[in-house]
């Protein structure tokens, strides 16, 4: 049907399944808001830029000419700027942070198109391939990285990332898991899979890049995640981490790897705008998103508490959840790796893989944090009630997805989305996921029987300490979850790092703002509005062109 | 129709001369003449756009008096000047509207449209001319014109501005008037068509490029190119807002740019070397005003730079040479006359209601004035490259030209300027338009119908102006693109259309 509008747009397996997940979300997304935006001015407006960024998404994954995909790709840009500043009053340093640094790759991407176009003399999408392996690979290779700076920059992986932090913790909810979560995991990774696989033949070195440039992301992100104190801006930073696991997936350069890395994609906009919405519905009712408010919910809002657990379970990769079947086939494509004759390629290969596994632990102890701060945890003095169904079903429909597509990874998801995108892919392990997850089920079974039978277990005794001559309250003496991970900030080495990073050391929008305001005011110095002095600069200038013209 | 052409000279000075006799003592008389007069001349412009691109030559001249070049001046309707000259009208028309009302803070508004007409005349004779020394008295008319709307607040701030914009618009002039001499005393005719011809038989090895050098001189000071383009940040901010339109939006680029390609292409002829040097200064002017508009907080001086920093990519885009590079360019001009016309009409709104422009004092205005908040986003994203507005397509095409012609390094400096301009203007957003709105600004109202009319054309233009590339509308640029590459044979066309 869409191949009538071919060659400006074109079907294939790939972009049909990301446009059938952006219609999805979009479906989940104007449910949830037809509630949480309820009651909020300009509302109309709202309406029109979720479903125009919906379009625009739709656009870019069916494009097959560059320069209406770089059209729809910048105006996404644009809408996922005007949705920001939607946010409250403080968004608006995070909506100019976010337009820069995307807009301004945008620019690379343009460059990046420029250079293809000089090298192909054509912009059809499915007529370009260049190698990046032949000698002549300086210009090729310039115009790989322009786009996918730009995919880097869209999906938020390091060292593009510092917007999504900043823009999850002021951004509207529903926005943050449409566009943040959801549509830009999904483009940045479909352009980088598109540009890897379709435009570009990948040399070794790239994928070396991608594979180094996706490990340093999942570790610094995970890493940063640990110590946050907000709830969406820990969120955020796993957000970033993740995008490590889909870069590494497609940096491995197999099939299975690939087909995990956008796997992981799609798992991955599951399980985490299911996340964001589920902070969404807790900063709905007790209007706040600091974690060290925050406790004890879990008892009251227990639809959300169920959705949360399903999908921090899942981005932490644990059995029988979708991350878990995801990162496994990324794993795989790692390790397959490892029988190549290359030194360099199995050394980096080694050291990503196991920045993976260590990754995947942090997460899953980041996520227990998370979990126990807001919904265990000491008993706060909240008054609150489940929120409105409108806003519980989205979360709890995309929890099921993720157990859907763990435990029928082979039946659904890889079947009609995966595979036939990625031909060729042969696992080297095996995992039997319904087997496993009935196993899985006994398990948890016989342990809560043990744990709730009473004739089973030794007898607990919950009671009051007395300490310094008086009874204190047990709830006063619970931790609140926030200062599990306090010591790693104490440790030798990475305190100077948490120390740089907080001072934006890493951040590659406060460095460029520093690089150039100091330009700008040794240029300023220069201007100092005094009439002799601009004579001279003419003078000067005068003398130049004299100098060179008529040499 | 080539009766029209004089009209186009005749209308606006006609329109200077009544306002000033009658201004006074008729009512709005003054808005009056000035809005019709510009509607007519908007009118007359594109009919005969229209009516150029079926001919078949398109070129039309008409001779003053009769008189055949070279003995008598004519007046040269190509491509290009019929480009510049739409423009120009379209710019000055809105420009006219918005200061209707904007105008009202100000004493003696028939003065200020006297010079505005007489600077529009100046504007439009330098496009029609066909004669060099023409040339000078039209570009005189126009700069004189425009240091008196410098100085129309009459306060130090502008009145000391509008003195150094003299002192340097008149250095400029000389070096231009020392240029045409050398250039007479060579070929000894001052018509354009003719001193082309002569130069194509007639060589010489210093007068040339000598010439040349005083002309990119005189012509860079007038278009503000780095390094000669100090004066403009101190000039354009201190016009009353729509003059500071007029000028960013239109004035320097009919004295500068067009004046520089009609020079360089129709007359001189351009060689690798003035290419070059226009590539460098183009590219130079885009980093260096964009990274100096980055650290200002005066809106207007902030804007001020940016039209320095695009009239960069047009220089650039121009210099390349290549025929995607001038479409480019031409098509970069264009749009920028219109967003930066549009900003500046922006900022009149804010100093028009908040009586600052200072982007500390000011915050989420947006509240108060969405119109102005709307139009001036639109144009924010224009200027900043981002799709669909019509300036991503200038850019793309200047950035794809550099990289076409091989050079890489400055398509990249292109990118970064790109960049740098997008991070301006979210500035601009962040401080102006977001956040949290002052107590003190809570009671401010939207402006006049007549300036928010203005601003949304403008706008409305920003957004559909990418249509501009696709094919009826094309002409219109291909026509301009054409008249720059014929080069010097500007010289043997327009004897042909004479001959006719």
């Amino acid at each position: 049907m869409i191949n009538i509008f071919y060659p400006w747009f074109k079907l294939d397996a790939l972009s049909g399944f990301i446009a059938l997940a952006i219609v999805g979300f979009l479906a989940l997304i104007l449910i949830y808001s037809f509630k949480f935006i309820k009651g909020k001015p300009k509302t109309f407006q709202y309406y029109v830029y979720i479903i125009l960024t919906a379009l625009a998404a739709i656009g870019t994954v069916f494009a097959n000419n560059l320069i209406l995909l770089l059209v729809c790709w910048g105006f996404l840009g644009l809408t996922l700027y005007l949705l920001i500043i939607m946010g409250n009053d403080d968004a608006s340093s995070a909506a100019k942070k976010t337009f820069i640094i995307v807009g301004g790759t945008d620019a690379l991407m343009l460059f990046g198109i420029g250079i293809i176009y000089y090298m192909t003399g054509t912009f059809q999408m499915d007529q370009i391939k260049i190698s990046l392996s032949t000698n002549y690979y300086l210009l090729p290779t310039l115009a790989y990285l322009c786009l996918a700076i730009a995919c880097f920059a869209k999906a938020g992986a390091m060292p593009f990332h510092s917007w999504i932090p900043d823009c999850a913790k002021s951004a509207p909810i529903p926005v943050v898991a449409f566009l943040l979560a959801s549509l830009d995991k999904l483009l940045g990774i479909y352009l980088l899979t598109r540009i890897s696989l379709d435009i570009f033949t990948m040399s070794q070195a790239m994928n070396i890049f991608l594979m180094i440039t996706g490990a340093f992301t999942i570790i610094a992100g995970v890493m940063m995640a640990l110590v946050q104190h907000n709830m969406k801006r820990l969120l955020g930073y796993h957000a970033v981490s993740q995008v490590g696991y889909m870069i590494l997936g497609i940096g491995s350069g197999n099939p299975i790897g690939i087909a995990g890395g956008i796997f992981h994609m799609l798992n991955n906009t599951i399980y985490k705008s299911c996340l964001f919405l589920t902070a969404g519905n807790v900063e709905y009712r007790t209007k706040t998103s600091e974690l060290d408010k925050l406790g004890g919910l879990g008892k009251s809002m227990p639809l959300t508490y169920i959705s949360s657990l399903i999908a921090s379970l899942s981005i932490s990769g644990v059995p029988p959840f979708n991350g878990f079947v995801s990162k496994w086939m990324i794993y795989q494509g790692l390790i397959s790796l490892l029988g190549t004759g290359n030194q360099g390629l199995r050394i980096i290969a080694i050291f990503s893989l196991a920045a993976a596994m260590f990754g995947s632990g942090l997460t899953l102890a980041s996520f227990m944090k998370l979990i126990h701060a807001v919904f265990l945890g000491r008993k706060a003095n909240w008054q609150v009630k489940e929120v409105p169904w409108q806003m519980w079903l989205p979360c709890l429909i995309l929890a099921i997805t993720c157990v859907i597509f763990g435990v029928l990874a082979y039946q659904i998801p890889l079947k009609y989305f995966i595979f036939p995108v990625i031909k060729g892919v042969s696992f080297i392990g095996t995992w039997s996921a319904l087997l496993s997850t009935w196993l899985i089920i006994i398990g948890i079974v016989l342990g809560l029987l043990i744990f709730k039978l009473r004739w089973l277990r030794p007898v607990l005794r919950q009671d009051n300490p007395f300490t310094g001559s008086e009874t204190r309250d047990i709830q006063e003496n619970k931790i609140n979850g926030t200062d599990f991970y306090n010591t790693i900030k104490e440790l030798p080495v990475l305190a100077l790092v948490y120390k740089k990073a907080q001072a934006g050391l890493f951040d590659i929008y406060e460095q460029g703002k520093n690089l150039v305001f100091s330009i700008g005011r040794v240029l300023q110095y220069l201007h100092n509005g005094v009439l002799p002095t601009y004579l001279v600069w003419t003078l000067l200038g005068m003398i130049g062109l004299f100098w060179v013209l008529l040499k | 129709m080539v009766n029209i052409i004089p009209f186009f000279v005749i209308i606006p000075l006609g329109t200077a001369f009544l306002i000033s006799l009658l201004g006074k003592y008729v009512r709005h008389f003054a808005g009056i003449a000035i809005s019709l007069s510009s509607a007519v001349v908007l009118a007359l412009s594109i009919s005969c756009a229209v009516y150029l691109s079926s001919t078949a030559d398109k070129i039309l001249v008409y001779k003053i008096g009769g008189w055949v070049p070279p003995f008598g001046i004519s007046l040269v309707l190509d491509g290009l000047s019929i480009f510049m000259l739409v423009m120009v009208s379209l710019v000055s028309f809105f420009v006219a509207v918005y200061s209707l009302s904007y105008m009202e803070r100000y004493t003696d508004k028939p003065k200020f449209f006297t010079l505005f007409s007489l600077m529009v005349c100046g504007m439009n004779g330098i496009i029609i001319t066909g004669d060099l020394f023409n040339l000078f008295v039209f570009l005189e008319i126009a700069s004189i014109a425009s240091y008196a709307l410098v100085a129309f607040g009459t306060e130090a701030e502008e009145l000391e501005a509008s003195f150094k914009y003299a002192i340097m618009g008149s250095v400029a002039s000389c070096f231009i008037f020392i240029g045409i001499a050398f250039l007479y005393g060579f070929t000894s005719t001052l018509n354009m068509a003719d001193i082309a011809r002569v130069l194509s038989v007639k060589h010489s090895s210093y007068v040339l490029p000598f010439v040349g050098t005083l002309f990119l001189m005189g012509f860079g000071l007038k278009a503000a190119l780095v390094p000669f383009h100090a004066w403009l940040a101190d000039a354009h901010p201190s016009a009353p807002a729509s003059i500071s339109a007029m000028l960013s939006g239109i004035l320097i680029k009919t004295l500068g740019v067009y004046a520089l390609i009609r020079v360089f292409f129709s007359i001189i002829g351009s060689t690798q070397a003035y290419l070059s040097v226009l590539m460098f200064l183009g590219t130079a002017s885009l980093l260096v005003a964009v990274i100096l508009a980055l650290s200002q907080w005066d809106l207007k001086r902030l804007l001020a730079y940016h039209s320095i920093s695009q009239i960069g990519y047009v220089v650039l885009g121009i210099g390349l040479g290549t025929p995607l590079g001038i479409l480019g360019g031409l098509f970069h001009l264009f749009n920028h006359s219109i967003f930066k016309s549009l900003l500046f009409l922006n900022s009149g709104a804010i100093d028009y209601c908040l009586g600052t422009r200072d982007l500390k004092e000011t915050s989420g205005l947006a509240k108060i004035m969405p119109v102005t908040a709307k139009t001036n986003l639109i144009a924010s994203m224009s200027i900043a490259g981002i799709p669909p507005f019509n300036g991503f397509f200038s850019k793309l095409i200047i950035i794809f030209a550099c990289i076409q012609s091989g050079h890489l390094g400055y398509g990249l400096c292109a990118v970064i300027g790109s960049i740098l301009t997008l991070a301006s203007f979210m500035k601009v957003q962040k401080y102006a338009f977001l956040g949290r709105l002052k107590d003190k600004f809570k009671n401010i109202k939207e402006v006049p119908a007549a300036m928010r009319l203005s601003m949304l054309a403008l706008a409305f233009i920003c957004v559909f102006g990418g249509i501009m590339l696709l094919m009826p509308f094309r002409v219109f640029l291909d026509d301009a693109v054409q008249a720059v590459l014929r080069g010097t044979h500007y010289s043997s066309v327009v004897f042909e259309a004479v001959g006719k």
